[in-house]
């Protein structure tokens, strides 16, 4: 699927703003042969920035590059028309044509080729989607994952310059959602060029992206790996996105060399926290801990890791659901301290992990991570 | 596929409404070539079709009659109306569109109208020529409606009204009266059932449409002003309609107009 | 039966049609994808001779078209003939009150397309005239051939405005509904009884068409 003749190596290199209708202050980049994610609630502008790119959609003032085609740069009058520019798109809604077949609604992004030369290729196309044999049938005709499959063949025939799937899985099931997962993780192995994922489910786009971007009311606020991007989001908004949980405010006292590591301060326990040398000391900062690095004390069997960072409480809840037991600690006996975290069912039991109970756990150093205190934002 | 087939259906619509075009591009001249355009009053409609029958037959050559009221062709003429000949019911109108320079000459006057009260045969009304019977009718309940042309545009209703003022009838039918949009509507009106009768161009009520369905009775011709009937050539008319206005003042069209009740003027008054 | 009359009607309604087929594609397309202050106000004025009894559209046509008026006095120069009391007049007046009856059910028709359709086509590549032939025009045919079909009857059916506008010259302005009005008059009930049942007839298929062919435009898109 390589198309050989591009020199892509950029790939999609988008910087748009405006101050309305819809509020934009976005800066997004996607490296070819990579699939970057777009994360954000409902309404935070995703589709818009991808039908900016797909030129449905024109910003106030922005500069959007693919390998070395400027399809918008206001600064230039420069706005390629839609139609002209090689963006496979696939809506969420699908949009295939309904009055054509399969075979033809793939057959329409192919007008780039000459005209005996089409069929040939539609076909090729739907059989890599997997639906040889339907590709007579019209949409009303198909499931839902056949109709995405469809959309899918359809963007790629056009040989496009970058991929952009908008929320291409929320109107499938489960099952169906897992198994297109698995076709494109293939898929991506082959496709040479940026694809951009829209999504609002962030579980998708840690199992599918190789890179991350957050996006509130308009403003891309982090971009990065996505496991580094949940471990370390750069501020209180990012980690609300995420949905992490475990964020509290505290003081940094000081910062330590050797091994590196600072010191901060919350609730009268000082807690050995990754460097962060960009706080000064006294500095009052917000942090987090991924729930998956606060570790219960064994009743019976003590271990070296619970001198790390030990907290005490009382169990707000535990929440039973399968194997894993969630439970929230009410640090020191504080309802307004929620601490979450969660252990095997079975380790649950045998340490009398309920509601009403006392319990101390760790949290592991090179887990808490600092950012700014919230800026009032809401 | 029935898409094909609906986008066929439009192409073939568009086509065969590009081939009408042509008929609508007819050159002017042949236009010139078409029958002129008569326009006469509408107590003329069965006399002038026979009329024009004949003359078709004679010369071969055909006319288009319009019919209606007087008052409303005058207005028509004078908005640019293409007609070539006008017979008008009340010479007046022709005199005003003389006037105006709208017509050749003063034209001819070719009849005298009648008032008949023409009344659906076995109807509650009885065809008297005194009215008296219509006096009853009005008092005992019989008449509800009763149809006349309208007065402002139509000679025929204008003369009605003033026949029917003469007998002392008109305040109280007044109220009853439904009014045609020209003369021969009124007689429609009157032996359709929408009216008990009428009062209705004498020359109507001789057709042989109508006998059979109405009986009539002619009024005095004292009891209103005179229906001098004048029929003219307009402005720009060709000799096809020439050649229609000198036959109809020929003796065969006059002796129809005389069997329509017409009293053709230099012949008995 | 009044052949002339009814050869008159057939082509006045065709002409009509022909008329108001790109016009109404283009204006009820424009209308279906355009937002713009004022748009109210233009769909009212594209809605206006369906509320407008017809004979103050046809007192208006006259005032502006007639003799007297400075468009039927420059037609007259041009072309040696009125403005009124002419099929070319009455051809125009049908045009005008006709458009409700073609730009409605057209403007509906594209209004149904989803704009994600259109630009899926742009994005497969397609210019925005291929859009048009590829993807609208298949789509939206079911409520451009309505409005065609509207149009067609109606004008056949029209009177009040063809009488004030056209007068009833035999062959010119005379049309099948103007013609059975006359044939009343004259006391010719067979005569206004055939084509009457004519016109009964062509309503009736016109508006079984319309709905046959709005069912399909709701099934096409579903």
């Amino acid at each position: 699927m390589s198309d050989a003749a591009s020199p892509d190596r950029a790939g999609l290199v988008l910087r748009v703003e405006q101050r309305g209708p819809i509020p934009l202050d976005a800066a997004l980049h996607a490296a070819p042969g990579e699939v970057t994610a777009l994360v954000g609630p409902s309404g935070s502008g995703k589709s818009t920035l991808l039908r900016a790119v797909a030129g449905h959609y024109r910003p106030a003032r922005g500069r959007i590059t693919v390998g070395s085609e400027t399809w918008l740069d206001s600064g230039a009058g420069v706005d390629v028309a839609p139609h002209r520019r090689r963006a496979g798109l696939v809506f969420q809604s699908y949009a295939l044509f309904p009055h054509l077949t399969a075979l033809e609604n793939v057959a329409a992004a192919l007008g780039h080729l000459p005209r005996d030369a089409r069929p040939a290729r539609a076909r090729e196309l739907i059989d890599l989607v997997r639906l040889a044999g339907l590709e007579d049938r019209h949409p009303a005709q198909l499931s839902g994952g056949q109709q995405q499959r469809v959309a899918v063949a359809r963007a790629l025939a056009r040989e496009p310059a970058v991929l952009l799937l908008d929320e291409p899985f929320s109107a499938v099931d489960r099952t169906t959602r897992e198994k297109l997962y698995r076709e494109l993780a293939d898929m991506r192995k082959r496709l040479a060029m940026p694809v951009v994922l829209v999504t609002h489910d962030l579980e998708e786009a840690l199992m599918l992206a190789d890179r991350l971007t957050l996006l509130q009311r308009g403003r891309t606020i982090q971009h990065g790996r996505p496991y580094e991007v949940l471990a370390r989001p750069a501020s209180v908004q990012a980690a609300r996105l995420l949905g992490l949980r475990n964020v509290f405010e505290g003081e940094v006292v000081e910062h330590r060399a050797a091994p590196q590591h600072t010191l901060l301060r919350w609730r009268g326990y000082v807690l050995e926290a990754a460097a962060a040398t960009v706080f000064a000391p006294g500095a009052r900062v917000a942090w987090i801990v991924s729930s998956a690095r606060v570790v219960l004390h064994r009743r019976e069997r003590p271990s070296r890791g619970e001198s790390e960072n030990p907290v005490r409480g009382i169990i707000g809840d535990a929440v039973r659901l399968g194997d894993l037991t969630h439970a929230t600690l009410y640090v020191d006996g504080d309802p307004e301290a929620p601490l979450r975290f969660s252990v095997p069912t079975h380790v649950a039991e045998r340490n009398r992990v309920a509601a009403g109970g006392p319990a101390t756990v760790s949290l592991l150093a090179e887990a808490i991570h600092l950012m700014p205190r919230d800026s009032g934002e809401p | 596929m029935i898409r094909h087939a609906g986008l066929c259906v439009l192409r073939g619509a568009a086509c065969l409404l590009a081939a009408l075009v042509a008929s609508v591009a007819a050159p002017v001249a042949a236009r010139a070539a078409e029958p002129p355009v008569v326009a006469a009053a509408s107590d003329l409609q069965f006399a002038l079709e026979e009329i024009a029958q004949a003359f078709a037959a004679a010369t071969g050559e055909r006319v288009r009659l319009v019919f209606g009221s007087s008052g409303n062709f005058a207005r028509q003429i004078r908005q640019g109306a293409p007609f070539e000949v006008f017979f008008s019911a009340d010479e007046q109108y022709v005199e005003d569109l003389a006037r105006e320079g709208r017509t050749r000459d003063a034209g001819v006057l070719y009849g005298i109208g009648r008032l008949a009260l023409v009344v659906p045969r076995g109807g509650p009304l009885a065809a008297d020529a005194s009215l008296a019977d219509l006096r009853a009718a009005l008092g005992d309940g019989r008449l509800r409606k009763f149809a006349i042309a309208n007065p402002e545009h139509a000679p025929y209703g204008r003369r009605a009204e003033e026949a029917l003022r003469r007998a002392g009838l008109w305040t109280d039918i007044k109220p009853r009266l439904v009014l045609g949009e020209n003369v021969s509507q009124a007689a429609q009106f009157a032996l359709s059932g929408a009216a008990q009768g009428g009062i209705v161009a004498y020359s109507l009520a001789l057709s042989p449409r109508i006998g059979d369905r109405a009986a009539y009775a002619l009024l005095p011709e004292s009891w209103h002003g005179p229906l001098r009937q004048r029929a003219v050539l307009l402005k720009g008319a060709t000799p096809a309609a020439e050649r229609f206005f000198a036959y109809v003042q020929a003796p065969p069209a006059r002796a129809v107009l005389r069997r329509y009740g017409f009293a053709v003027p230099g012949e008995t008054g | 039966m009044d052949l002339e009359a009814l050869w008159l009607s057939l082509r006045l309604g065709a002409l009509t049609v022909l008329v108001l087929l790109p016009l109404g594609v283009i204006v009820g397309r424009w209308l279906a994808y355009r937002s713009f202050p004022g748009k109210s106000v233009a769909e009212a004025a594209v809605a206006l001779p369906l509320v407008l009894p017809p004979t103050v559209f046809g007192f208006y046509l006259l005032v502006a078209f007639g003799a007297a008026s400075p468009i039927g006095a420059a037609w007259q120069a041009a072309f040696g003939r009125p403005l009124v009391f002419t099929f070319e007049g009455l051809l125009i007046a049908s045009v005008i009150f006709n458009i409700p009856f073609a730009i409605q059910p057209m403007q509906r028709a594209f209004e149904a397309i989803p704009s994600a359709l259109r630009e899926a086509a742009a994005s497969c590549g397609m210019t925005p005239w291929q859009v048009l032939r590829r993807i609208e025009l298949p789509l939206a045919w079911p409520g451009i051939l309505t409005g065609m079909v509207l149009s067609f009857a109606h004008t056949l059916g029209e009177f009040g405005i063809v009488l004030m506008v056209g007068g009833s010259v035999p062959g010119e302005t005379r049309t099948v509904a103007i013609a059975i009005y006359d044939r009343v008059q004259a006391f010719d009930d067979a005569g206004a009884a055939r084509m009457s049942a004519f016109l009964l007839a062509v309503s009736l298929i016109a508006i079984t068409a319309t709905f046959v062919l709005s069912r399909r435009v709701g099934r096409r898109l579903a």
